[in-house]
């Protein structure tokens, strides 16, 4: 190769994380030259989540997944809530059945490890990878998207689609005005996690797992967050366990509350610590999560444009779907990428078959069924701090009332709901929750 | 024209290595690979005087096959030409047998495309001997400036070369002829941030291997392992320091802290004459 030549490509992917190595991988089993351009020193190292993938996305854009060996941690064979109160939980977890049934839906995942070999995958099916390099902006002709501008000397890259899978730090989206506004701090959660590691045999027993192939997702909620609007997790790997805490990042800052105390408190619960009593702290991270969903989509194309995942906000933060949206929008868009080369029109209306791919796919009808979640969490602060609470109470009531007439247990019951919350009002709440779930 | 060869490593990231308590062995599973960071300045030095003077820059790395990124990443930061020895006879081998090769590889570049400066990294942060860059240069019979931190003056048609090397206590500034070896502290040079067709370039580079065979030959018995006199008895960890005193200025006050402080120094032995103070 000429050092001189002109570098062009069919696509370019903004960003080799899970959205960007799937359409990579798509775009090049299509026939495209694609450019991936990503900042870190190698795909991976800058990438983080709680996390668990779910299997029918991977399959998705690798049908032979088994075969390609992915680097996964456990399968999610038990998975629910803890609901915890300042000293006790109350756990509503489902396994066995559908969740232990081949495939299994979901895998624990370090993404360190995954984003480098999905990366990998993507570089088989023909895809060229730029590490090491930070695109910065775009290369316009007559006003269209024709290429990126990186940070380095002689820095322009061109081809006809630019494929942005930035991330939440959406600032390339931003520039060109898709975004409306920056990442919003009541509806960005900052999650901070540590990697605690266990021997495998300690994991299996203080779980309650059979053997290395089992392994536990939970979504944690109450005293986790403080009753500040988020959630807490715990994933186990096969020798480490996953154990974070996220909260929008408008509500730390109004409770003054510094995240990595949260995770602390969190880690030192009563019900929690001895889980992870005697670990080595391995890593330690955070990450913004934009859980804004689709109040805070940007438009998804412009000419020579797609926009897919984080960067686009496409989160379910009540479903802890994220990577899954990520990567199957990574494909749509790299199939809107191919049938554009096809029709060759990249403009706008070219490339608004992205669009109706999305709307297709559970992707945009979830994002527009739970749209007004980040506004119920708004307006309702204190959902967080009462119910979890309420349920420990009242559960812990009822398993104890022993010799007590248990109509007056029913009114103590009661009464620990309406002393933190007027009984309306809580039936209010719950019908509030409800409908904001259904989507009406 | 000038040409200049750098040895280079491929080593584990020491600053994600573990120690495995019990048998007090490295644990080099899952640890990234890097270009030896002392090795990275010197090719960022080859290659700056090779701009300034016009000419080439030839690396040189004996190690396994994935020590293939490593020369990539030589070839981004601009140099020219990276040579791969890489067979299963080479491995096992000390310092002793590593420079043997390595000599014998750069005679054969020297051969056909004669070179002005040998570069070497001052040591490998995994094994931290600094005795390959010696080692070659005595089986070649070159001069050797160690510990380098700066080139002054590379003059190709008087053929000397100016080198500052930096010992314990000053610099020191040698004059010496070409073709010499030097081994590279970080100073030498700063590693520059290539450009884009730079990067994409080194990015599909595939560089020569060379093996025990072809395109020269080795003495069979002073490769890899058979040819290592140095035997490992034991390896261990260093004793951790103890914790450092604390001198709060809540307790003697800024004026107390400082003498306190003064004092300490002042009584670790030969201190104060060093300093060139009286007690």
């Amino acid at each position: 190769m000429d050092k001189n030549e002109k570098l062009e490509f069919d696509v370019i992917v903004v960003g080799a994380g899970l959205s960007g190595s799937a359409a990579a991988a798509i775009a090049a089993r299509g026939g495209l030259k694609v450019a991936i351009v990503e900042r870190g020193q190698n795909p991976g190292s800058k990438n983080y989540f709680g996390g668990a993938l779910y299997t029918h996305s991977l399959l998705e854009i690798y049908p032979d997944l088994w075969d390609r060996k992915p680097p996964l941690e456990r399968p999610v064979t038990e998975t629910g809530f803890w609901f915890l109160s300042k000293d006790g939980m109350v756990k509503t977890t489902v396994q066995g059945g559908k969740v232990n049934s081949q495939p299994i839906d979901a895998y624990v995942a370090l993404r360190a490890k995954f984003d480098a070999w999905w990366a990998e995958q993507a570089q088989k099916e023909g895809a060229f990878i730029i590490p090491k390099t930070l695109v910065v902006d775009f290369i316009r002709e007559n006003g269209k998207v024709v290429g990126v501008k990186t940070d380095r000397a002689q820095g322009e890259i061109y081809a006809p689609v630019v494929i942005i899978t930035e991330g939440v730090n959406n600032l390339l989206t931003q520039k060109l005005g898709l975004a409306k506004h920056d990442i919003q701090g009541d509806s960005a959660a900052l999650a901070v996690k540590q990697l605690i590691s266990l021997p495998a045999a300690t994991i299996n027993a203080r779980f309650g797992l059979t053997d290395n192939d089992h392994g536990v997702a939970m979504s944690v909620m109450g005293d986790v967050s403080m009753g500040l609007p988020g959630l807490g997790f715990m994933y186990t790997g096969v020798d480490c366990v996953s154990v974070g805490v996220g909260v929008t990042l408008e509500a730390l800052r109004e409770a003054h509350i510094k995240p990595y105390e949260l995770l602390q408190r969190y880690m030192n619960h009563p019900m929690i610590a001895p889980l992870l009593a005697g670990g080595r702290l391995m890593e330690y991270g955070a990450h913004i999560i934009p859980e804004g969903g689709w109040k805070d989509m940007p438009q998804l194309f412009t000419d020579g444009v797609l926009v897919a995942g984080d960067a686009a906000s496409m989160v379910n933060a009540l479903h802890w779907e994220g990577t899954n949206m990520a990567i199957v929008a990574g494909k749509c868009a790299a199939e809107t990428a191919i049938e554009a080369h096809q029709k060759k029109d990249f403009s706008a209306q070219g490339l608004s078959s992205y669009r109706a791919r999305l709307d297709q796919r559970f992707i945009m009808k979830d994002l527009h069924q739970y749209r007004n979640l980040s506004h119920f969490l708004k307006t309702h602060p204190d959902f967080m701090a009462i119910y979890p609470t309420f349920l420990n109470d009242a559960l812990g009531m009822f398993f104890t009332g022993f010799g007590k007439p248990k109509g007056q247990l029913y009114k103590d019951i009661l009464k620990s709901l309406t002393n933190r919350r007027p009984l309306l009002k809580a039936v209010g709440d719950i019908v509030a929750f409800g409908r904001t779930i259904i989507g009406i | 024209m000038f040409h200049a060869l750098v040895s280079i490593k491929q080593v584990p990231d020491t600053t994600n290595i573990r120690i495995d308590p019990e048998t007090n062995n490295l644990i080099r599973q899952g640890v990234p690979t890097i270009l030896n960071p002392y090795d990275a300045h010197a090719v960022a030095a080859a290659v700056e005087w090779k701009r300034k003077l016009g000419g080439k820059v030839t690396i040189i790395t004996m190690g396994p096959p994935a020590a293939v990124t490593s020369l990539r990443e030589c070839i981004e930061m601009g140099a020219d030409r990276a040579i791969l020895i890489s067979a299963r006879q080479f491995a096992g081998a000390d310092t002793w047998a590593t420079s043997y090769v390595l000599a014998e590889v750069v005679k054969a570049v020297h051969e056909k495309d004669p070179i002005d400066l040998v570069f070497f990294g001052k040591q490998a942060i995994d094994g931290d001997t600094a005795q390959v860059g010696p080692g070659v240069a005595v089986r070649m019979d070159l001069p050797v400036v160690s510990y380098a931190v700066k080139i002054r003056e590379v003059n190709l048609e008087e053929r000397y070369v100016i080198i500052e090397r930096k010992t314990e206590s000053r610099n020191e500034v040698i004059k010496t002829s070409l073709p010499t070896a030097l081994t590279c502290e970080k100073d030498i040079a700063e590693i520059p941030y290539a450009s884009l067709p730079d990067l994409v370039y080194s990015l599909r580079y595939e560089p020569e291997v060379w093996t025990a065979e072809s395109p020269i030959t080795f003495e069979p018995a002073l490769l890899g392992l058979k040819g290592s006199p140095t035997t490992v008895f034991k390896t261990g960890t260093p004793e951790k320091h103890a914790a450092g005193e604390v001198i709060k200025t809540a307790e003697l006050g800024v004026d107390g802290v400082v003498k306190a402080a003064l004092d300490k120094i002042l009584g670790v032995e030969g201190m104060a004459s060093m300093l060139g103070v009286q007690k």
